[in-house]
């Protein structure tokens, strides 16, 4: 058995240092975010803060502006997450459930659509909204998010409801109900699970981004969270501690929310690769 | 049951017509765009804008900088993710606790990696320096994000850190789906460790690793946020890639066409890398 234990051993040994790979940069996030900004301005930067305060915390959060980002990333994070997956619901069930003629042209399309870059889109974008007079607004911004959230929205949840019997809907047909009736009443509370993921990836997806807030936004007031942090680095002098406290706060809802769905993860994203 | 084709249409014309709108439109205006086409007939369309492309340094430079950061990031990634992915499919104590630790990086908005390694490399106040230096591995501290290869190497090492649980949660799905009793009969014929991964566990994993490599090459050649927070492009123009060179040109020097112009070929350089993927899941969905 001494080579079994061996092996058993090094496995431990390589699951802990790959934890402390992962940990390591959040590490030292928190602990210069705890930091005076005297010490966090020392050379040789120390790895433990000698002195512990959350002096940055405060001046952070009662900044001007900086309680408005978390609002407006909220806003328009769980905006999109709504809008994507109500239009994806509706075409994840016409593409599970019907045939008809440019279906597949139609899904090769909303599956490329992902592999679109983003510079390519949001300058022409931009002359839109300007156009529509949408420039500066969070409609705006809420818009391009729901559209590029969209193509997996609706991947995802197809691949949900194939797993579910065709019969469930017959029965609710016959039964006098209309396909929308079939929709909402069989076939969603069936998938709720995958709902909420396709929700929460979406709601992630839009609270990390900066390309398009960046590009479509210009009023501190309406800036999201990842803007308003970016925007703290490109000032005149860059306070560190203070900056890792924005950062610390810019990270937690979505390392929370990962965690609670990992379950999800493993199948969501790779289900919705691969299988059907 | 197979419903009625024009009931089909009703549900699928939403989502439709938001991605042809929102996303429809601009790739039209853009390609539009790059050829200095205009409806009103002003100046006439012309490939001027792809010719000079290829005679601008800083645009070549753009096109190396992303072939290096894709393939330095993408390789690591899949080096990193399957050796993860290998211990987190083995039975061990406390698995769920190390899977969520293993996923933690990745749930780390772009930009904000880009911040914190930012400070990390920092050449007097960052984390990296210090470490190195009190191991006396270094005697003095090292410019790591002022000089330009080692400013790209850099961006490597951050965002190989933050990306890799990407590629791994992949790989894991695939390591998963193949079935025990391979391992089982690879086992009876006296195969060792290295055997079966070699004849069970890469033949069972093909397609997914192209999917992850596909994937996250596209994901890498997009790469914006994580450049920006980090180096800026900087120093010069040493890290700067495709995504800020477009973004670049369109919202700081407003040549329009020109920035179209570089933004198509990279979503041609995107569309082709992404044919193995879109072929393997339209193949599978049927």
């Amino acid at each position: 058995m001494p080579r079994a234990r061996f092996t058993w051993l090094s496995l431990y040994v390589a699951l802990v240092a790959m934890a402390l790979y992962n940990l390591l940069p959040f590490f030292w996030m928190v602990s210069s975010s705890l930091k005076t900004d005297l010490e966090v301005t020392s050379f040789p930067a120390t790895l433990l803060p000698r002195t512990l305060t959350t002096d940055a915390y405060v001046r952070i959060w009662n900044q001007e502006g900086f309680p408005q980002y978390f609002v407006n990333s909220i806003k328009v994070s769980a905006a999109t997450a709504i809008l994507s997956v109500t239009a994806g619901l509706f075409a994840g069930y016409g593409f599970s459930r019907f045939r008809f003629r440019g279906k597949n042209a139609l899904m090769l399309v909303f599956l490329a659509s992902q592999m679109l870059p983003g510079v390519l889109l949001v300058g022409p974008y931009f002359k839109m909204l300007s156009l529509a007079g949408l420039y500066d607004t969070h409609v705006g911004l809420i818009l391009a998010q729901t559209t590029i959230t969209l193509p997996f929205s609706v991947w995802m949840l197809k691949g949900y409801m194939d797993t579910l019997p065709i019969e469930i809907d017959e029965a609710a047909v016959i039964d006098g109900a209309s396909r929308a009736q079939c929709l909402l009443y069989c076939v969603l509370p069936s998938i709720l699970p995958g709902v909420v993921a396709t929700m929460i990836f979406a709601f992630l997806l839009a609270w990390g981004d900066l390309l398009w807030a960046l590009c479509l936004i210009n009023d501190p007031a309406k800036q999201t969270m990842t803007l308003g942090i970016t925007n703290l680095v490109g000032q005149f002098r860059v306070l560190w501690s203070d900056v890792m406290a924005a950062t610390v706060i810019g990270c937690a809802i979505p390392a929370l929310f990962y965690l609670a769905l990992q379950r999800y993860l493993v199948q969501g994203l790779a289900g919705s690769a691969v299988k059907g | 049951m197979i419903g009625e084709r024009r009931t089909a249409y009703w549900f699928v014309a939403p989502a439709s017509l938001l991605l042809f709108v929102v996303l429809g439109f601009p790739v039209v205006a853009a390609i539009l765009g790059s050829l200095n086409f205009s409806w009103s007939g002003g100046a006439s369309a012309s490939l001027k804008a792809y010719a000079r492309l290829w005679t601008d340094a800083e645009f070549i430079g753009a096109l190396r900088n992303t072939a290096i950061l894709v393939g330095g990031i993408v390789s690591l990634h899949l080096v990193l993710g399957m050796a993860v992915a290998l211990l987190l499919n083995a039975e061990v104590r406390l698995r769920w606790l190390f899977r969520m630790l293993a996923i933690l990086p990745w749930t780390m908005p772009d930009v904000i990696g880009g911040i914190i390694f930012r400070f990390i490399f920092d050449t007097l106040y960052g984390g990296l320096n210090a470490v190195a230096l009190a191991l006396g591995w270094i005697e003095q501290p090292i410019d790591w994000l002022g000089r330009p290869g080692l400013a790209l190497l850099s961006l490597i090492m951050a965002e190989t850190w933050r990306g890799y649980p990407y590629v791994m949660l992949i790989l894991l799905a695939g390591l998963q789906a193949i079935p025990r009793e391979q391992y089982e009969a690879a086992a009876i014929d006296g195969a060792g460790w290295w055997q079966a991964f070699r004849y069970v566990t890469i033949p069972g994993l093909t397609t997914m690793i192209i999917i992850a490599v596909v994937l996250d090459a596209v994901w890498q050649c997009r790469l914006f946020g994580m450049v920006f927070g980090m180096t800026g492009g900087g120093p010069g123009q040493a890290t700067q890639n495709l995504s800020l060179f477009v973004y670049k040109q369109y919202f700081q020097f407003f040549d329009t066409t020109y920035a179209s112009s570089a933004a198509v070929v990279l979503a041609a350089i995107l569309l082709v890398a992404a044919m193995p993927y879109l072929r393997v899941t339209l193949r599978e969905k049927e």
